[in-house]
């Protein structure tokens, strides 16, 4: 394994290790989630909206919302004891760094948003049948590319006195584009529609994800240096 | 228990490892750092004493390629370093105010992670070396959060000395350490000395700096307003370290045990 992959792993090890062990982050954005479902479910009067007609919508909000709960926090433990200086401090190219916190937020955020799609599909009654996959694809993809800018704009963000109250208002116009994607390939999957329906979007959630990913990589360096 | 000479390559004394050449460093008006001049042989221990805001932190950040100075330039071994250059961040271990440590990580797993990042390749052998080194090896699974201060400044001693770096930079290691931690510590850095690493400790404890130090220098507004050979007595060092912070040194002013020339019982290091 070379030695940028080696860095890059550490990174991720590190970061699920110490969620694993604060549990900080994902018991956050997962409660998030769950109560989200139950008060949507209660709120929607569904003599007037049926809710698959909604579904897709209320859940990528739901992600957007509860992800940036955890994300906001990425840098909150490299900050104790002043531990990112020793990363930066450390031969890993600052793009590693990246890369590395960019994967381990999502392992959590997509943990997060397949719960999000089993609260909605069981509160909801929603029927995702044989396009299961097709929707976790969907979400994959579009955690991909949130986590890619969240983790950009909480380093940004962390750095600041206004911290993570910053960080919706930097990253919510930005995450438009994935949110309209990801709802439009979600509601045409729970609708039974076709694959060709929705390859569109999916093509859209993958571009938008490696523009993420390597306008994070390139910026992420000017962040946090100095 | 390694000793030093077994972790420290043996190395010509006259070997330039690093040159920095007016180095500036400015937070918006503020002048920290005001045009540092140092040259830094191999095993030599330079010892750094100033007063609080003189500049000292904000130097070896920028010796350490953590912090981009303003003006000047820094060379390793003769070639230019370009700012954030990682293969002389390879080079480097810090010792800071902060230990670079993560809390919810085990003493064992803080070195681990560092080993992976500067890709050394016998972390099974090394990892429990070090902690030996630095009396943790009983200590090696407990989280960081559960360990005394003491024991953290140790562990951070061990991070930064995991990869056998060519620099080391020490800010205020001795700070709120107790009497056996300090001992640990000075013990640890007394092998670095006599194993010719080449060290720049920051201190306030005059004691300390001196007994380890081959060199001493006091920083004042930015400034290296003083600089000489180590050696000589502790309380000769203390009036003169007053004399220089106080502006005495440069104004040519006598004061007890000193003449008019600024010489006293410390003449031979100037």
């Amino acid at each position: 394994m070379s030695l940028y992959l080696r860095q890059v792993r550490a990174i991720v090890w590190k970061d699920l290790l110490l969620e694993l062990r604060t549990r900080e982050r994902l018991v956050a954005m997962g409660a998030f989630a769950v109560l989200a479902g139950i008060l949507f479910d209660y709120t929607l009067d569904t003599t007037r909206v049926q809710p698959e007609d909604v579904a897709a919508g209320l859940i990528w909000m739901t992600i957007v919302f509860g992800g940036l709960l955890g994300i906001g926090r990425t840098f909150h433990l490299e900050g104790q004891d002043a531990a990112l200086q020793g990363v930066l401090m450390s031969p890993a190219p600052k793009d590693a760094v990246f890369f590395g916190k960019t994967l381990a937020n999502f392992v959590l955020l997509y943990a997060v948003a397949v719960l999000v799609l089993g609260v909605f599909t069981f509160l909801f009654g929603l029927e995702p049948g044989g396009s299961v996959w097709m929707l976790l694809a969907a979400l994959a993809l579009g955690a991909l590319g949130f986590v890619a800018l969240g983790t950009l704009f909480a380093a940004v963000s962390s750095g600041t006195r206004m911290g993570e109250t910053l960080l919706p208002i930097l990253v919510f116009p930005l995450l438009l584009p994935m949110v309209i994607w990801g709802g439009v390939a979600t509601g045409r999957l729970l609708d039974g529609r076709p694959v060709a329906e929705v390859a569109a979007s999916l093509r859209l959630l993958g571009a938008f994800a490696l523009v993420a990913l390597a306008t994070g990589a390139v910026l992420f360096r000017f962040v946090v240096e100095d | 228990m390694t000793p030093a000479t077994q972790i420290g390559r043996p190395i010509p004394a006259t070997v330039t490892v690093l040159e920095a050449r007016g180095l500036v460093r400015e937070y918006g008006a503020v002048v920290a750092v005001d045009g540092v001049d140092l040259t830094l042989a191999e095993g030599e221990f330079l010892t750094l004493f100033g007063p609080n805001g003189a500049g000292k932190s904000s130097l070896l950040g920028m010796l350490a390629g953590a912090l981009r100075p303003t003006r000047g330039s820094v060379a390793v071994r003769g070639a230019p370093l370009d700012f954030g250059d990682v293969a002389w961040r390879a080079r480097i271990g810090m010792v800071s105010h902060r230990g670079f440590l993560y809390a919810h990580l085990t003493a064992e797993e803080n070195l681990r992670f560092y080993g992976e990042l500067f890709g050394l390749g016998d972390l099974d052998e090394r990892v429990p070396e070090r902690l030996e080194r630095v009396g943790l090896a009983a200590r090696a699974r407990a989280q960081v959060h559960e360990l005394s201060h003491g024991m953290r400044q140790r562990l951070s001693l061990a991070r930064a000395l995991l990869h056998d770096p060519d620099l080391v930079l020490l800010d205020e290691p001795f700070t709120g350490l107790d009497p056996s931690a300090a001992a640990v510590l000075h013990r640890v850095l007394r092998e670095l000395r006599d194993g010719r690493r080449t060290v720049v400790m920051v201190t306030h404890n005059l004691s300390e700096g001196l007994a380890l130090a081959t060199r001493v220098a006091i920083q004042v507004g930015g400034r290296l307003a003083w600089e000489g050979a180590a050696g000589g007595e502790r309380d000769g060092f203390e009036r003169l370290y007053h004399d220089v912070v106080e502006g005495r040194y440069a104004r040519g002013e006598p004061t007890p045990g000193r003449d008019a020339a600024g010489r006293g019982a410390l003449e031979a290091r100037a």
